[in-house]
C-alpha cells in the first residue's frame, strides 16, 4: 500500500520535474544547470539514495527524515522544560526577539513552520492583540469627546474582528509536537485564529502566495533538503511577504566558541538523560547544530531561493542568528 | 436522584431489618452508594468523551491544498477526511489537525478501501 502511494508520489514528482527541465531549458546556461542537477536528483532518487549527515553520522537521506521524527517524538512532552533547561531561559528571549523584529500587524496572516509546541504562535497572536488594543487606544484618544451615538457604534464594531483577524497556521511534520501545542493552547484557552496542520516542510499543503511571514524556528536544521524548504517557502509566501528563520549557527567569538561546545556536547545530552530520560535525542539536537551552514553561507542559500534583502543578526554572540528575507 | 433512591433503600431496609443494628447496614449502604454515585459521573463524562472530537476549522480550506497537486480539497464530514478527487487521495483528520503527509494519505480510487499504515515510508 505504502509502495503504490509511493510510485504515485514519484510519478506526480518526476512528471512536475519533467515539466521545470523544459521550462528551464529555454533559459540561459545557469538554469540549464540546475535543471541538469535537478534531474540528475530525479534519478537518483529513482535509483540509490544518496546520503546526508545526521548529526556527526553519515545516513541515507530517505533515513534522516524518520528518525528525525522520532528524535521529536521522544522529546515532544518535554520539549518544552527541556528548551528553559538547556537555553537558560534564553530562548524565551531570541522568540522575542524575533517578534519584534517581526512587527506584524492585526490583519496579517502567519505561517510557522516546524512549529511544533507552537511558541512563535502564541506570541504572534499575543503581539496582534496587544498591537490592536493600542490602536483602539490611540483611536479612542484621538475622539476626545465622542457623542453617545459614537460611543454607541464603537462598542459595536469592537465584536466584530473580521477585516482586522490575524490568522496563525502552525505545520510540523510531527504529531506529537503538534498535540502537545494544542493541549498547551487548549489550557491557555487560545482558540482564535489559531490552526494546526501537518505537512512536511518541502512539501507544504498550502496554496501560493497565501502568507504575509513565514517563520521557521530551531527547526530548519532537521530538514532533509534545506533549498526545498527555502523554495516552499517563497512560493506559499504572498509578494512582499517576509520570510523569518531563527537557528543555531556559528559562534564568532573563539572563547565563547571554546565554552559553547564544551557546555553543548558535557552538559545538553546529561540534561536530556536526567529531565527527559533521553541522551541520544539530544546528543543528535548539538550534532546537528554543528553540521548546519553557517551564517553567511545560509545567507547565500536564501538568496539562491529567490528571496531579497536578505539580513542576518547575531544573537547571543553568534550561537543563534535570525535571518530574514523578502519576497518581490 | 440518587440520594432520594439510597434514602428509601436505607428507610425501607431500617424498617425490614428493626431488630438487626443499623449502623453496619447504613454504612455498608452509603459505602455502596458513595461507590456507585462516584462511578456514575464517570460513566457520563467517558460517554461525552467518546462523542466529542474538536471540530475540523472548515476556514482552513481556503489556502489549504493538496501537497503532492496543489489542488484544493474537498471536506468529507462522514468519513472526517480531505478529499484530493482528482488523484484520488484522502488525508485524514486527527483530532482535529488534518493530516497532510501523503504517504499517511489513502487511496480511494478502488472499490476496495484500501487503508495505508503508517510505516516508515
Amino acid at each position: 500500500m505504502a509502495a503504490s502511494m509511493r510510485l504515485l508520489v514519484r510519478r506526480v514528482l518526476r512528471l512536475s520535474h519533467r515539466n521545470i527541465n523544459v521550462a528551464a531549458a529555454g533559459g540561459s546556461g545557469r538554469s540549464g544547470c540546475c535543471s541538469g542537477s535537478s534531474s540528475c536528483r530525479c534519478f537518483s532518487d529513482a535509483t540509490g539514495d544518496r546520503s546526508t549527515h545526521f548529526g556527526f553520522e553519515t545516513v541515507p537521506e530517505t533515513e534522516k527524515a524518520k528518525r528525525v521524527y522520532k528524535v521529536f517524538e521522544n522529546v515532544a512532552q518535554k520539549y518544552d522544560v527541556m528548551n528553559d533547561a538547556m537555553s537558560l531561559g534564553i530562548h524565551r528571549v531570541w522568540k522575542d526577539m524575533l517578534l519584534h523584529a517581526m512587527h506584524p500587524q492585526p490583519g496579517v496572516r502567519l505561517l510557522d513552520v516546524a512549529g511544533g509546541t507552537g511558541d512563535i504562535a502564541f506570541r504572534f497572536l499575543e503581539y496582534v492583540q496587544s498591537q490592536q488594543e493600542r490602536q483602539k487606544r490611540r483611536a479612542a484618544r484621538s475622539t476626545q469627546t465622542p457623542s453617545w451615538q459614537d460611543i454607541s457604534t464603537n462598542y459595536s464594531t469592537e465584536d466584530k474582528d473580521g477585516p482586522q483577524e490575524s490568522k496563525a497556521v502552525v505545520c510540523d511534520i510531527n504529531k506529537e509536537m503538534l498535540k502537545v501545542g494544542k493541549q498547551k493552547a487548549d489550557s491557555m484557552g487560545v482558540s482564535a485564529g489559531l490552526s494546526w496542520v501537518v505537512g512536511d516542510a518541502e512539501e507544504l499543503p498550502f496554496d501560493d502566495d497565501q502568507f504575509d511571514i513565514y517563520t521557521i524556528a530551531f527547526g530548519i536544521r532537521n530538514v532533509t533538503h534545506i533549498d526545498q524548504a527555502l523554495q516552499e517557502a517563497l512560493r506559499v509566501l504572498k509578494p512582499g511577504g517576509r520570510f523569518m528563520c531563527l537557528e543555531f549557527s556559528k559562534v564568532t567569538n573563539p572563547v565563547l566558541a571554546r565554552l559553547y561546545d564544551t557546555y553543548s556536547f558535557q552538559m545538553i545530552p546529561v540534561l536530556g538523560e536526567v529531565i527527559a530520560g533521553d541522551w541520544k535525542s539530544y546528543q543528535y539536537l548539538v550534532e546537528s547544530i554543528r553540521k548546519f551552514p553557517d551564517q553567511e553561507e545560509f545567507k547565500g542559500m536564501i538568496e539562491d531561493a529567490g528571496f531579497y534583502c536578505v539580513h542576518y543578526h547575531n544573537l547571543t554572540g553568534g550561537v543563534v542568528a535570525l535571518h530574514s528575507g523578502f519576497k518581490l | 436522584m440518587f440520594r432520594n433512591v439510597l434514602c428509601s433503600l436505607v428507610t425501607e431496609t431500617a424498617g425490614v431489618h428493626r431488630c438487626v443494628s443499623r449502623a453496619p447496614v447504613i454504612q455498608r449502604l452509603t459505602a455502596a452508594a458513595a461507590s456507585s454515585a462516584s462511578s456514575a459521573p464517570f460513566r457520563s463524562f467517558s460517554d461525552v468523551k467518546d462523542e466529542v472530537q474538536p471540530p475540523f476549522d472548515a476556514s482552513l480550506l481556503e489556502f489549504l491544498v493538496c501537497p503532492l497537486s496543489k489542488k484544493p480539497l474537498r471536506y468529507e464530514a462522514k468519513t472526517n477526511e480531505l478529499i484530493n478527487e482528482e488523484l484520488g487521495i484522502a488525508y485524514p483528520i486527527v483530532g482535529g489537525i488534518p493530516n497532510m503527509i501523503p504517504q499517511e494519505a489513502r487511496l480511494i480510487q478502488k472499490d476496495t478501501d484500501t487503508s495505508t499504515t503508517p510505516t516508515q515510508g
